[in-house]
């Protein structure tokens, strides 16, 4: 296992740096590609070029403590790029790259909903997106400064001494409790809240959350999750980088059309950490085929971590009697439990043990107990998401915040050393989580069995798709706007897929259509709204006008509609499926 | 050109009405309402199942529209 007392390095920078002097050799980032040779960046390779980034970064007048966007699809010099970005003490911040179907008007949107709060200063992108983001450059109202093209720079040059002096004394004036990156959560339109993490935060997260997996320098992580998100930003990027683990960077666009990939590039290099949400447990046990698999193997694995949406019993099985036979092995099966306000990770499943289970009475849990039971008819196995790490603590509280006896399902509140300091520029929400005595409420519910967390559900009307949070607002808003849809009388809310292991967004409108072949049309168009916005409506549901019942605010309520449409067959409601 | 079994059988999978939904040889999947990245594996097993052909992932990675993957399966048929 790494000693994290031996290693250098109070910022970010200082830390690969030292990598980069004391094993300069050592593969830091493997660029994974389809269909070509992958690009191997060593620690030493990786700073030289970062070095260059930071001088051109320096030249354009970017300054410390300027957010930075990155905007760019999977390219090897993006890792050097981040880099650069904060060894100038400013602060990188990966955005997704857009979707095809999402419209340029929605994506510029986001844009704008980011740069309100964020104060975007900088944006770093392709030159294939010029002609959609430009547009949001130029408007009289952006923070922004000017819109840069990094891939197209000439890096060719050698810095000459002075300019290395330059930026070295630029670092050193960097301090650890000043912020290294920012991170929005996520929300299609406008609602973004966007993280700032301080280089004390992330490296005392790395610290603890590497013990809690006994990360060591043999270990080799394979990832193809977006690096926007968290999960994939700190587990997959800066926890191998400020360890001194080799990572291998898998394009998520292209993993989704061939998830494969992941596999192949585990199997070659012999990756022993993953981190997954759980619908790719399901999606790769279904549909990789033994002809894929075959001459591959997964023994090298040692923890595969499921994280990001809730994690199904029904997954963890399905993964282990498709894998087992490729080497696979059952104590593989791991499990985390994060969020970008603490960094990352809150608890996590202790290396070589299989994330434990446990049989609970599924209406007692409703009414908020923990019983075990061996009663088959009114059982609910929860999957555990491991054991605190280190300088972290959570409590179970009611509704009043007040904290739970044990064995009580209740909201999780959070106090980590790892915590952000807060929503930039959103004092309101801020104060809505995090209290005068550091405890964030996560909004997430759960309890506590044998020192270990389970999480069962949410407060929020978060709709987590494939480990994406998708706020129901977004939905209702563009779909209120379709023709034919009665404006403001819409509800979105998730719906359970287990065989997908995830949810899928449904949404219920009231139209005065009646016949079949327009409540059709009407379906393609409400798709066509959520496409958008890059939200997938997976099911419509038509209502007659008045048919969805309101809530107290005086909007259609989204949980007894929900509890309608799901448990009712009212003949009212046409859907296509 | 896009054949009019491949297109019955994509729109099968995503309940879309194939006489009123554009899919030509240049229609990329998020084009075509309901084709994400879920969807996308569904609609790649139903294309196998119908026309008793397995795709590698690679393979299909490398269809960047619909006309691509037509091509795809004629290749498969044909052998």
């Amino acid at each position: 296992m790494i000693d994290f007392s031996a290693l250098q390095g109070d910022t970010l920078w200082e830390r690969w740096q030292y990598f980069a002097q004391t094993m300069p050799e050592k593969e830091a980032i493997i660029h994974w590609r389809a269909a070509d040779e992958p690009f191997r960046w060593t620690y030493a390779s990786l700073l030289e070029t970062a070095n260059k980034f930071s001088h051109y970064l320096k030249n354009i007048g970017v300054k410390k403590g300027d957010v930075c966007a990155i905007i760019i699809r999977h390219n090897p010099n993006f890792y050097p790029l981040y880099l650069g970005i904060v060894g100038m003490g400013a602060l990188p911040s990966v955005l997704a790259y857009p979707n095809p179907r999402l419209h340029p008007e929605k994506f510029r949107q986001g844009l704008t909903g980011m740069a309100e709060r964020s104060g975007l200063d900088w944006i770093f992108t392709e030159t294939a997106l010029e002609e959609i983001i430009l547009p949001f450059v130029e408007d009289k109202n952006t923070t922004v400064n000017e819109l840069f093209f990094p891939l197209e720079w000439n890096l060719n040059k050698e810095l000459n001494s002075d300019s290395i002096q330059e930026l070295s004394e630029i670092r050193a004036a960097i301090k650890s409790d000043e912020p290294m990156l920012l991170q929005h959560s996520s929300g299609t339109t406008g609602i973004q809240k966007p993280v700032v993490l301080s280089h004390a935060a992330i490296l005392n997260h790395v610290k603890n959350y590497g013990k809690s997996i006994q990360i060591s320098n043999s270990d080799k992580v394979v990832s193809w999750l977006p690096l926007y998100h968290d999960m994939g930003l700190i587990a997959a990027f800066h926890v191998p980088l400020a360890c001194g683990v080799t990572s291998i960077q898998i394009d998520p666009f292209e993993w989704v059309l061939a998830p494969i990939l992941m596999f192949i590039a585990a199997s070659e290099e012999k990756a022993t950490l993953g981190w997954l949400p759980n619908f790719a447990y399901n999606l790769m046990a279904d549909k990789l085929s033994d002809e894929e698999m075959e001459d591959l193997s997964l023994e090298s694995f040692r923890m595969m971590i499921n994280c990001s949406e809730p994690v199904r019993t029904e997954s963890h099985k399905k993964f282990l009697d498709r894998f087992s036979e490729f080497g696979f092995k059952e104590t593989a099966l791991a499990a985390m439990y994060a969020m970008a306000e603490t960094t990352l990770t809150v608890t996590q499943t202790e290396p070589n043990n299989r994330a434990n289970e446990v049989a609970v009475d599924r209406e007692q849990l409703s009414n908020g107990k923990v019983v075990i039971t061996d009663d088959e008819s009114k059982l609910r196995i929860c999957v555990s998401s491991g054991k605190l790490i280190d300088e972290c603590q959570i409590n179970i509280v009611d509704n009043n915040r007040t904290v739970l006896a044990n064995n009580s399902v209740g909201e999780i509140s959070v106090k980590s050393i790892s915590m952000f300091s807060g929503y930039r520029n959103y004092p309101e929400k801020t104060a809505e989580v995090l209290d005068e005595n550091g405890w964030y409420y996560t909004g997430d519910i759960g309890f506590v069995y044998n020192n270990e967390l389970y999480v069962i559900g949410r407060k929020k009307d978060i709709i987590i798709v494939a480990g994406n949070n998708i706020y129901p607002e977004d939905i209702e808003d563009v779909v209120s706007k379709v023709e034919n849809v009665i404006p403001g009388r819409v509800i979105a809310f998730g719906e359970d897929d287990i065989e997908l292991g995830t949810e899928q967004v449904s949404v219920v409108a009231e139209t005065s259509l009646v016949s079949e072949d327009d409540l059709s049309k009407l379906r393609v168009s409400i798709l066509r709204a959520g496409m958008s916005i890059n939200v997938n409506i997976h099911q419509v549901y038509l209502v007659p006008p008045r048919w969805l019942i309101k809530s107290s605010s005086g909007k259609p309520s989204r949980k007894t509609n929900r509890n309608r449409i799901l448990t009712k067959n009212d003949e009212q409601v046409w859907s296509k499926k | 050109m896009i054949s009019d079994r491949l297109k019955k059988i994509i729109c099968d999978e995503l309940y879309l009405d194939p006489e009123t939904i554009e899919i030509n040889d240049e229609t990329q999947a998020p084009e075509v309402p309901g084709w994400d990245s879920l969807n996308h594996a569904n609609i790649i097993v139903a294309i196998e199942k119908d026309f008793g052909v397995r795709f590698k992932g690679l393979e299909v990675l490398k269809c960047n529209n619909v006309g691509a993957l037509q091509r795809l399966i004629d290749s498969k048929v044909s052998l």
